[in-house]
């Protein structure tokens, strides 16, 4: 049996290298991965739950299946990324379980096998609406944090382009805007997340912020953060300063750099501020969207870059644009050009048997049609195995 | 010309089948809701199991019944219902009575945030809930709000009767579907006037919908006032005629 699981290995390895393979199965997983599909079929109910709970260990036997993650990684990792329902959910069910999905494990296979010698790769997730891409970059922000990388994580930059109260002509440059709430909030959820990193990475220049306040050369980055937290006027540049270190020492070695920005087509599209004169701005006269565009760039070694382009929340695009081409535009297309695109789509008929199984053991599914082989028909077709619109029905059956 | 053509009309309207054009003029009485349906359609058939059932299995009278009813001619099934197994008649006229100015996706849109949000409040009692507890809290919210509806129906109700120039409150009884009525009708006047300007109709809704599971709450209330005015105007029931 196992001279037929090596011949197999090896006409995996003839496939031609253009198309994405999964090369990371070797003859013990292999095997692993035989039993537990045995085990799988044996009992049948257990097919929804992994006990799994480290992403690192993710692979193809878990696809389909919900791993937990637990409250403290919730608090400390995901205080800002999750969307909105995600977070309802985890409010409703008292746990926080993410299902294992293809293109996740598409995109940690990538991961761990990076050479950070090399400058950073840019992975892009693309999708239609409700798909799941937001909770694929959550889940390789979670694999992420637990092999201790430095997590910079922009939860929807769609929300720097719109609806900003306050925009302050930036103290740096006198082109650009500052947008202090946004930047303080920010800095807080960064904060959190990675607590334990800013007090080992120094500053490598001297920072002047008025007459009277200024951080010294080699002074832990938590001060810069702590200075932009409590000096709201210059958290936008705090932020940019934090940006210009990370992406400065991470070649250095000292840390993995991670940058996850959800939405990334925000950054070259339009906004909708307007200066007092009524004239439009340009994303790039905001000095946010200004310093993000240089941490995109696949300047620098050491990390990744894990994005991804969305049209909900996105600015005069149309509803049914999904493709990285026109949600980008030339110019974004052109600027993040080369990028490994990763298409996140609906349901495979195993993950939507997986879900509709987890929402029965949580008793989310109240109707008693809904437990009938009839009701999971008809949710089927109402959903059309699309992840947001199946919680959206589940959410009043 | 144009009166002997609306003439001509008028006598073709009356040849269309089964269509109704004038059924009774009694002097007083003016019919407000009436179908264009007569009384030899049939209601249709929605329910997918009564034309799954193989031929085989069909006993003499449904052979029957089937083939009368192709010799019958049947009403046009409305939009609203659907062979869907999630459909409930009671929730689609809630939705119809909640519905203002046609706008049946809003409508549609409220109620199913209502359920929502009355099943995440349950469940949120649930999971802060003792073992012993947790059995008795329910969170169907299906079951709650037939059960809250049931709990708002009035026994009794009063009717403006016109005698001797003054208007008296009689208590009268009420048939089924006006005690229906007046409970979703209340549900949705309460939750309508008596909210916060910035509070959402879901929300309160579902409150609404919690307290009168439990038979407490303003539309409760209201049912228990209708009944105490019902029983101080004893008196009066003899003003009734029919």
């Amino acid at each position: 049996m196992l001279k037929g699981m090596t011949r197999l290995i090896s006409s995996v390895h003839k496939l031609d290298p253009g198309r994405f393979l999964h090369i990371g199965t070797q003859a013990p997983q292999c095997l692993a991965a035989h039993l537990d599909n045995q085990v799988a079929t044996e009992s049948p109910r257990a097919i929804s739950r992994t006990s799994e709970n480290d992403p690192a260990k993710h692979g193809e036997q878990h696809e389909g299946q919900h791993y937990n993650i637990s409250f403290q990684d919730l608090k400390t990792v995901f205080s800002h990324g999750l969307p909105p329902r995600f977070v309802m959910q985890v409010k409703t069910f008292n746990e926080a379980c993410l299902m294992v999905r293809r293109p996740a494990l598409e995109l940690l296979h990538y991961l761990k096998n990076t050479n950070f010698a090399h400058p950073a790769v840019r992975y892009v997730f693309y999708g239609e609406k409700g798909t799941g891409k937001t909770l694929s970059l959550c889940h390789s922000i979670h694999f992420c944090a637990k092999q201790d990388w430095l997590i910079l994580h922009i939860p929807d930059a769609h929300l720097w382009v719109k609806n900003c109260r306050d925009l302050l002509q930036s103290t740096y440059n006198k082109q650009r805007f500052d947008q202090p709430l946004e930047a303080s909030t920010w800095l807080k959820n960064f904060k959190t997340a990675n607590e334990h990193f800013l007090s080992q990475i120094k500053v490598q220049e001297k920072y002047v912020w008025n007459k009277r306040e200024s951080t010294e050369k080699g002074s832990p980055l938590g001060e810069v953060v702590e200075q932009g937290i409590m000096r709201v006027r210059n958290a936008t540049d705090a932020v940019g300063i934090v940006l210009k270190e990370l992406k400065r020492q991470s070649s250095s070695g000292i840390f993995r750099l991670l940058v996850a920005v959800d939405g990334v087509n925000a950054l070259w599209g339009r906004t909708t501020l307007k200066r007092e004169d009524k004239s439009p701005i340009a994303p790039e006269e905001l000095a946010f969207i200004y310093n993000l565009r240089k941490m995109v760039k696949n300047d620098w070694q050491g990390g990744a870059i894990v994005l991804t382009v969305s049209q909900t929340g996105s600015l005069f695009k149309p509803r049914k644009a999904y493709l990285p081409q026109e949600l980008l535009g030339k110019e974004g297309f052109d600027a993040l050009d080369p990028f490994i695109p990763i298409l996140v789509s609906n349901y495979n008929p195993k993950e939507f048997e997986s879900c509709i199984h987890y929402y029965l053991e949580n008793n989310w599914l109240q109707h008693e049609k809904a437990h009938t082989e009839e009701g999971k028909k008809e949710l089927l077709f109402l959903s059309n195995r699309n992840p947001g619109q199946l919680e959206r029905l589940c959410a009043y059956l | 010309m144009a009166a002997s053509a609306v003439t001509a009309v008028r006598g073709w309207s009356g040849l269309l089948l089964g269509v109704r054009s004038v059924v009774l003029r009694l002097p007083g009485l003016t019919q407000v809701r009436w179908s264009r349906y007569g009384p030899e359609y049939q209601d249709p058939q929605i329910d997918k199991g009564y034309y799954r059932k193989p031929l085989a299995a069909l006993t003499e009278e449904e052979k029957y019944e089937r083939e009368l009813r192709k010799t019958q001619v049947i009403k046009a099934a409305p939009a609203t219902r659907t062979s869907s197994v999630f459909e409930d008649p009671v929730i689609s006229k809630f939705t119809n009575m909640m519905m203002k100015g046609g706008n049946k996706i809003l409508a549609r849109s409220l109620m199913t945030q209502t359920l929502e949000a009355v099943k995440r409040k349950q469940f949120e009692k649930y999971h802060a809930a003792s073992p012993e507890e947790q059995a008795t809290i329910e969170r169907n919210p299906y079951t709650i709000f037939h059960q809250a509806l049931k709990n708002c129906e009035p026994v009794i109700g009063l009717v403006s009767i016109l005698k001797g120039g003054h208007f008296y409150q009689v208590p009268v009884p009420l048939a089924d579907r006006r005690r229906r009525f007046l409970a979703m009708k209340w549900m949705i006047t309460e939750c309508r006037e008596k909210k916060h300007r910035r509070m959402l109709m879901p929300e309160k809704l579902s409150q609404e919908l919690l307290e009168a599971f439990h038979n407490r709450g303003p539309v409760i209330k209201r049912k228990h006032d209708t009944h105490k005015m019902a029983e101080a105007n004893r008196a009066l029931a003899h003003y009734r005629w029919w």
